[in-house]
């Protein structure tokens, strides 16, 4: 793989030329310990050492509102809409790249979402090596510290001022090559890089499973019955932020609004969660989860067993932002295996 | 080349041709597809109708396959916003439909078998397309045999309709409702009751059931008593639905989507999964 090393000197040329042709966002300090990814604007400062970004970058490729069709009450013609904005997502941190793999793996199959298909295909993602870790992440512990696809570029910062930056597609190429003075890396920023790598690698592993995450689903399968779902749950408001902030949740539910004139209007897709109370209730009012333990489970069971039986991965990557978003303090992944894997153990 | 951009999301103009009450509250509705095709589903599958300002919907399709015909019949229960407007549609209204989608009835299976069909309430509706696809090819099936259980008489749909069946002879029709009133004569209690009183050659015959929620662990155990294994088991299982394409996840039976996996599942698939029965 091409790498090439680039220096801080040279961004604010790439960033301004980038952002004539894409939506560019990148990392940016909101308030301390809150960082998010934000429009670039010139002199704006880069939070190159954020944790975490409180918002995942879902949003970019599956709105929290997006309209899927319009319809003419009249003829009943109807139309599909596509809004695919081409953007770039600079400082994507690889358990967030992950999550993106997920989706595109999830809504690609089968019959293939196209407003997401067209979303994705129109988004350069560039990915960025964390420097610090959230004290609720434990990403190095369920797979999600590299990844290896997925990315356009890879930067990693090596020094104050410089970078290095791993080619993942040639449009990446292209984009890093447009400011004309980009040289290829040498041995020693390479160097340079894994050892940056692995400084961090070593700090977020103080923080994880207890087990191999590989694990999870067997361990899952014994744990249908266990205590610990009414124990967490009984206290869960149902309020879905989980899902919200979760990079890899992306149930929706479907609505649609009529013009004034009744005459024409849209269809809309939004941001729906497993953990609400309505979300498996059919006409009549029968529930099939009635029961905050019955969402609850059900969440945990798909990011730690469905999605890995689908997909070979954990449909959590760690990132921990449920853990933070959580008002009852019972969203976290990493306490609920780790307690899982305790009532477990001796089975092993 | 067709330039049109594709949607799975899009619905394709169909129009009402005919409505005939069933019930207080269930209707048929008889509807043709405006591209002149046959709708080309199978038994089991549903398809998702849409009336533009209020919302879209999943419902079973309750008419048998048919090649030519470019006509099917959905029977809808008046209960929600989408239901209420397609009630209140006369026909030549249009409507939007996605699908047929998901599994359906496995007939060739049942070919050379008995096939008993158990229909708890609005559960005829679906089978009703399976029941008369096989009477289409009666010849190729041995017995059949239809139970109906209904809540109460007044709730019954389709009543000519099976006394037809019952006096034709190709159907053993039995029926039965929880609670009677004054003109009911027939059988009472739920459902279960009435599997005492057929014998069936338990080796030769596949099951089909659609009910409510509660009525199939009741149905399936009586089956076993009968002596008849997992994989002679077919149930369609309601889930809400929004999507029909696997992805928007309310469907979700564990780790199956009931709208591609299903609605129709064979009871060996699904046994294990807590979510299901």
């Amino acid at each position: 793989m091409t790498t090439y090393t680039v220096y801080k000197e040279q961004l604010p040329e790439l960033f301004a030329t980038w952002s004539r042709q894409y939506a560019l966002y990148v990392p940016a300090k909101l308030r301390e310990g809150f960082y998010d990814l934000v429009p670039w604007k010139q002199d704006l400062e880069i939070a190159w050492e954020f944790d975490v970004a409180y918002n995942s970058p879902k949003r970019f490729l599956l709105p929290p509102k997006e309209t899927l069709i319009t319809f003419d009450r009249e003829t009943y013609e109807a139309a599909p809409v596509f809004d695919a904005p081409p953007q770039i997502l600079f400082g994507v941190h690889p358990y967030d790249v992950k999550a993106i793999n997920q989706l595109d793996q999830l809504l690609e199959t089968g019959a293939p979402d196209q407003n997401y298909v067209r979303r994705r295909d129109a988004t350069v993602i560039m990915a960025l090596e964390p420097l610090t870790v959230s004290h609720t992440a434990f990403w190095a512990s369920v797979g999600a510290a590299t990844v290896a696809h997925g990315f356009d570029l890879y930067w990693t910062k090596i020094g104050p001022a410089s970078f290095t930056v791993e080619v993942g597609s040639a449009k990446g190429e292209e984009l890093l090559m447009v400011v004309g003075n980009i040289l290829p890396a040498t041995p020693g920023d390479k160097e340079g890089a894994r050892r940056a790598q692995s400084r961090i690698l070593a700090k977020a592993r103080r923080h994880g499973l207890r087990y191999n995450w590989e694990e999870t689903p067997r361990l899952l399968s014994k744990s249908w019955d266990s205590p610990l779902w009414r124990r967490y749950s009984q206290m869960c408001l149902a309020c879905g932020s989980c899902n919200i902030v979760c990079p890899t949740c992306y149930c929706f539910d479907i609505r649609e609004e009529a013009d004034d004139a009744l005459k024409k209007g849209v269809r809309n897709r939004y941001w729906d969660g497993c953990m609400l109370e309505s979300f498996a209730k059919v006409a009549g009012n029968h529930n099939f989860r009635p029961k905050a333990q019955d969402r609850y489970r059900h969440r945990y069971f798909r990011k730690g067993k469905y999605i890995y039986d689908k997909i070979g991965e954990l449909g959590c990557v760690g990132c921990g932002r449920c853990v933070r978003a959580c008002t009852a303090g019972i969203a976290n992944p990493l306490k609920v295996f780790n307690e899982l894997w305790e009532e477990t153990a001796h089975e092993y | 080349m067709n330039t049109k951009p594709f949607s799975p999301y899009v619905p394709r103009p169909i129009t009402l041709i005919e409505k005939t009450q069933l019930s207080d509250f269930v209707t048929r509705f008889t509807f043709e597809q405006d591209n002149g095709k046959p709708l080309a589903h199978k038994p089991g599958q549903f398809v998702n109708l849409s009336v533009y300002g209020v919302g879209e919907a999943p419902f079973s399709i309750s008419s048998p396959p048919r090649r030519t015909n470019v006509s099917f019949e959905i029977a809808i229960r008046r209960i929600g916003a989408v239901t209420q407007a397609l009630h209140n549609l006369e026909p030549g209204a249009k409507v939007g439909l996605r699908g047929p989608y998901g599994s359906s009835f496995p007939v060739m299976k049942f070919v050379g078998k008995d096939v008993l069909i158990v229909a708890g309430g609005l559960g005829y509706i679906p089978l009703r397309s399976l029941l008369f696809y096989q009477l289409r090819h009666r010849d190729e099936f041995g017995r059949m045999v239809l139970m109906v259980g209904t809540r109460d008489p007044k709730e019954r749909i389709f009543v000519d309709e099976i006394a037809e069946l019952a006096a034709s002879g190709d159907v053993e029709v039995l029926e039965t409702v929880d609670m009677p009133d004054n003109t009911w004569k027939g059988n009472v209690g739920v459902i279960t009751t009435l599997m005492p009183k057929v014998d069936l050659d338990a080796a030769n015959t596949y099951v089909a059931m659609v009910g409510p929620p509660i009525m199939y662990r009741f149905v399936i155990g009586e089956c076993r008593k009968k002596g008849m294994a997992s994989d002679q088991i077919f149930v369609s299982l309601e889930r809400k639905m929004k999507c029909g394409l696997g992805k928007c996840g309310h469907c979700q039976i564990n780790e199956l989507n009931t709208c591609i996996d299903g609605p129709v599942f064979c009871y060996t698939d699904i046994e294990a999964y807590q979510e299901a029965i």
